[in-house]
């Protein structure tokens, strides 16, 4: 790290708190801070010279929320703060051997998928904020007080991209060791020590005394410095009064120096508190932190370290199979997740993700796929491309730490994917093979694997983050390369110490009883040194060896994996759903069970002579599917049945709907659909459950759904009406602050020169609202938009 | 199970809920406690009056209307509250919208009866904080003639968005989702409850319940 005033082997003191220093001098409740470096620069410079009497190193410049959202009342740009607020913390460092940092917080604003702010926009906001702080002369960059890991890789990316300058990123986490969108402690340090931070650690929320076993963790999961920046204690809830002095402060936090050698204070420290610090810092002398990381990849709330036996689910591909490359050409998204939901719910650790096929832009899709998946599965993705700028795409919105398949021995494909791999501190796999094909003997794998290996540690990627595939060949075509593949496996595992990749399933194509061989074959690689096996998780036997391989192995600590899987076999039930069998497929969708209703579906389609033979899924959604929803409808008018029933049956007839789907992608015909739908929730409304609930029932009737989110702004809505030449609009809000923005929609679609029908509805919407509006229907519930939608489109 | 049978009711169905129902909301709502504990910060603002108008001193807004005039005509303090689940049940509850919407559902009315009842913890904590002391009830923006934007005000003062995660967006709506920010009124005489009932709620136009003719009981 090239960084004034400071040897990497000495501490290294921040300052403290600016917020309570300016209360201390009057501030006025209320007044942006960052708003005083213009009205009453003194008042700053007093704070910071008290800092560096009290010897601080590090000033933090008064400028933790000067970004263009919160500043966007003030009337003042981020460029005329920042560089204010950093110029009045030079002029009070000049003659102190002190930094200048610029202080970078959070947006006050929720990104996606929890809010609706993009990563794209936050990074656009911090950019802002790091070429000023830049061109204002900051010696370095802080990014502190975030409780989103998202949101902090941003802002890294913002400053690494944009400036030269060192950066430090501290985090916000409870006692708990979460922060407060649930990201674990390794997941940060991993995450942002691969995206290039110089210094990580932790900021606010607790006192030195909770926070100090959280910097151990911390600093056993990274090789950089790490950062304290505790509060004073524990505010009083009544008065807002810190509990702990500056000496028992500074005596606590003097203790962690072993592990977090940069140190300062935050809410509720002083002057004193630093001075404090400093003279107990004197006495104390540092190590080097110098520690051994495993292998790993993660999501901020799922750390996945590969010490033994982790799944890799291989079924988000387009490859062989005609509904899901259909899901792709069409922008099915929920298609997509719904195969990686399955994945997570049967164990895989792991979600390989490709989404390859002619015809699909792979650049744009990949990062839609990574960011729709990240919404609701937490495991950890395997973007499986071999397109550097996909990659590129896709790592940069992915939130956690990644892993990329693949990189091969070809000097092009290392000089393309390498340094991507490095740029997001990704794990990559190396596949043996280079421009000669696949070899034959293991030595000539084995030989590719240390040039792969070689080539990474010369790009900077760590060897933990080198994983090798020594190929599985088709057993019934290539039958003495089984042995060879496994004869690399164990070399690369012991010798050269790398995890160890294999797609498993390769192996028993063109055999019969595929399963036997792809299990036996899994057990063998295991035995010899397989740790990221590539398998379709929903396979019950895959999965059942490789959790008696874990009690075997040791890894399942006394078997207790093994007996949950094992002993408390108990069928799963559907949700809300009346169990017992059912004769028909009517039957089965009323009472909410899925896979009876899709297996019903699927002996109907396979057994079909009772069925017209030109259309006999638009038979199954007319006679069985249509009729079921009605019946469960009418329950629920007449309230003999309620909500979470009518989405089981609904969800039961998206089963059915699937399979049917299978049966006409297979056969190459049309979809079975009666109309397009837009569905919104207006602009400033983040309430989507409503829409969402609508969604599920209008899909089950056989429309399809084009689903734009929430606050959507009225353009967005109008422009997907006129390319999709849509007849039917619903728009749903919860607010009452955001009907004028339903209102405007509306308006705005009235006035194309086609209008579409619009339905509205939601919690405060009422027939009266929407006539006033000018909407042409108002739905008080699901079963009422099913009927429009009958009414409208049929 | 007081909760569960809320739940019921915020899903319409009440006491005629079937057993299948009931059992889904209870292993849901047991669930759901084990991964997402209701968190709460307060401070109590001493208020000062000036022409009608309503000050927590130290705080740089106005308790504004007939509805808090009423509320805290006997107060010479009030706590300023805010109680969420966080992200956490955000997760949760995405996590089962991929999966299962009927359980998302259930999840959703599970995570408002969550919300309510840590509110209540809130208040409980309160009231033994001020011994000798009697609360008011606890009311919220919306209530009334409180405008929704006092929303950002709350987060403002209690510095919501550092201390629990929980940020306004530029419509007044909190997010996380099932976030709450409330005012207690302290006094030194009993306060009669006013709050409860539709004819004080917010809703009482637009209320689905109301709608079909019931109501919440609340």
């Amino acid at each position: 790290m090239n960084f004034p005033f400071w040897k990497a082997d000495e501490a290294l003191l921040l300052d403290g708190a600016m917020g309570t220093m300016l209360q201390q001098r009057g501030m006025k409740a209320g007044v942006q801070p960052e708003l005083l470096n213009l009205s009453d620069p003194e008042m700053i410079a007093s704070v910071h010279r008290d800092y560096l009497e009290a010897g601080s190193r590090v000033l933090y410049a008064n400028t933790f929320g000067a970004n263009a959202h919160k500043l966007r009342k003030s009337g003042k740009s981020v460029r005329e703060i920042i560089s204010a607020g950093i110029a009045i913390a030079k002029g009070a460092a000049s003659g102190y051997s002190a930094a200048v940092a610029l202080d970078i917080g959070p947006l006050g604003e929720l990104l996606e998928p929890m809010g609706t702010l993009s990563f794209e926009d936050a990074y656009e906001l911090f950019r802002e904020m790091a070429v000023a702080g830049a061109e204002s002369g900051a010696d370095l960059v802080v990014i502190e007080t975030m409780t989103d890991l998202y949101e902090a890789k941003a802002a890294l990316l913002a400053v690494k991209e944009n400036t030269n300058l060192p950066v430090f990123v501290t985090m916000s986490f409870d006692e708990t060791g979460r922060t407060f969108t649930g990201c674990t402690v390794a997941s940060m340090a991993r995450t942002l020590e691969g995206l290039g931070a110089d210094a990580v650690g932790l900021n606010c929320s607790t006192g030195p005394d909770r926070m100090a076993p959280l910097l151990r963790e911390l600093s056993e999961n990274t090789r950089l410095p790490v950062v304290a920046k505790p509060n004073a204690g524990l505010p009083d809830p009544v008065t807002g009064q810190y509990d702990m002095g500056p000496e028992d402060f500074a005596a606590t936090l003097a203790d962690c120096l072993p592990y977090a050698p940069i140190v300062g204070g935050c809410c509720g420290t002083s002057p004193d508190y630093i001075r404090r610090l400093r003279e107990t810092l004197a006495q104390r002398k540092l190590h080097a932190n110098a520690v051994l990381l495993p292998p790993f990849v993660c999501t901020p709330v799922a750390p996945c370290t590969v010490d033994g036996v982790r799944v890799i689910g291989e079924r988000i591909n387009p490859t062989g199979k005609k509904r899901f490359q259909q899901a792709l050409l069409e922008n099915d998204l929920d298609y997509i997740l719904d195969v990686a939901v399955k994945q997570e719910d049967a164990g895989a650790d792991i979600l390989d993700v490709n989404v390859g096929f002619p015809g699909v832009d792979e650049v744009a899709m990949l990062p839609r796929v990574v960011k729709k998946l990240q919404s609701a599965v937490s495991l950890p993705l395997q973007l499986d491309s071999s397109n550097p700028d996909a990659l590129e795409a896709g790592l940069r919105v992915y939130n956690g730490k990644a892993a990329v398949n693949s990189v091969n021995g070809n000097q092009e494909s290392i000089e393309r994917i390498l340094p991507v791999v490095r740029k997001y501190g990704a794990a990559v796999v190396g596949l043996t093979l280079d421009k000669n094909g696949i070899p034959q003997m293991a030595e000539q794998r084995i030989a590719i694997a240390e040039r792969i290996l070689n080539a990474a540690l010369s790009y900077g990627i760590p060897k933990e983050d080198v994983w090798i595939d020594c190929l599985t060949l088709t057993v019934s075509a290539q039958q003495e390369q089984a042995v060879e593949t496994l004869k690399a496996v164990r070399y690369v595992r012991e010798v050269l110490g790398l995890q160890t990749v294999l797609g498993v399933s390769n192996i028993s194509f063109g055999l019969p009883n595929r399963g036997l061989i792809a299990r036996t074959f899994l057990t063998q690689a295991m035995q010899c040194g397989l740790t990221l096996p590539i398998i379709n998780p929903n396979q019950q036997e895959m999965m059942d060896a490789v959790t008696a391989y874990r009690v075997l192995s040791g890894e399942d600590a006394q078997c207790r994996a093994y007996i949950a899987r094992f002993a408390d076999a108990a069928p799963i039930t559907q949700a809300v759903a009346t169990p017992g069998t059912s004769a028909t497929i009517q039957d089965a969708i009323i009472k909410g069970l899925q896979s009876e209703a899709a297996k019903l579906a699927r002996a109907a389609l396979h057994d079909n002579a009772q069925l017209p033979q030109d259309n006999p899924e638009l038979y199954i959604v007319e006679r069985e599917l249509i009729p079921a929803l009605d019946r469960v409808g009418e329950a629920y008018e007449q309230g003999k049945a309620f909500l979470p029933q009518l989405l089981s049956a609904a969800q039961a007839a998206q089963a059915v709907f699937e399979v049917l789907r299978e049966s006409l992608a297979e056969r190459g015909g049309a979809s079975v659909q009666k109309g397009e739908i837009i569905l919104a929730t207006v602009q400033g409304d983040i309430h989507d459950i409503g829409k969402n609930i609508v969604k599920t029932v209008l899909e089950n009737y056989g429309y399809r759904v084009l689903d734009l989110g929430r606050d959507v702004p009225p353009e967005t809505i109008v422009n997907a009406t006129i390319e999709r030449n849509i007849r039917l609009v619903g728009l749903s809000a919860l607010m009452t602050t955001t009907l004028p923005a339903m209102e405007e929609t509306v308006r705005q679609l009235k006035r194309l020169p086609s209008p579409p029908v619009i339905i509205v509805g939601g919690a405060v919407v009422t027939p009266e609202y929407a006539a006033h509006m000018g909407a042409d229907y108002y739905a008080k519930d699901a079963k009422a938009s099913a009927e429009i939608a009958r009414k409208v489109l049929e | 199970m007081e909760l569960v049978k809320e739940v019921l009711r915020f899903l319409g169905a009440g006491q005629s809920a079937p057993e299948s129902l009931r059992r889904e909301t209870e292993a849901l709502l047991s669930g759901l406690q084990k991964r997402v504990k209701p968190r709460y910060v307060y401070r109590l603002f001493p208020l000062r009056r000036e022409n009608g108008a309503v000050y927590p001193q130290g705080a740089p807004f106005v308790l504004q209307g007939e509805s808090v005039r009423l509320m805290l005509e006997d107060c010479d303090a009030a706590f300023l509250l805010l109680c969420t689940l966080g992200a956490a049940f955000e997760s949760a509850f995405r996590a089962m919208e991929a999966r299962d919407m009927a359980k998302a559902a259930i999840l959703d009315a599970c995570g408002s009866a969550l919300t309510e009842a840590g509110c209540d913890a809130a208040e409980r904590e309160l009231s033994a904080r001020c011994p000798g002391r009697f609360l008011t009830d606890r009311f919220s923006p919306g209530y009334g003639d409180i405008p929704l934007s006092l929303q950002a005000d709350i987060c403002g003062a209690l510095d919501a968005s550092r201390r629990l995660g929980v940020c306004v967006t530029d419509s007044m709506t909190l997010n996380p989702r099932k976030s709450v920010t409330a005012i207690v009124g302290v006094a030194n005489r009993p306060q009669r409850a006013r709050v409860r009932g539709c004819a004080y709620c917010s809703m009482k136009e637009t209320c689905a319940l109301r709608k079909s003719g019931a109501n919440c009981q609340i």
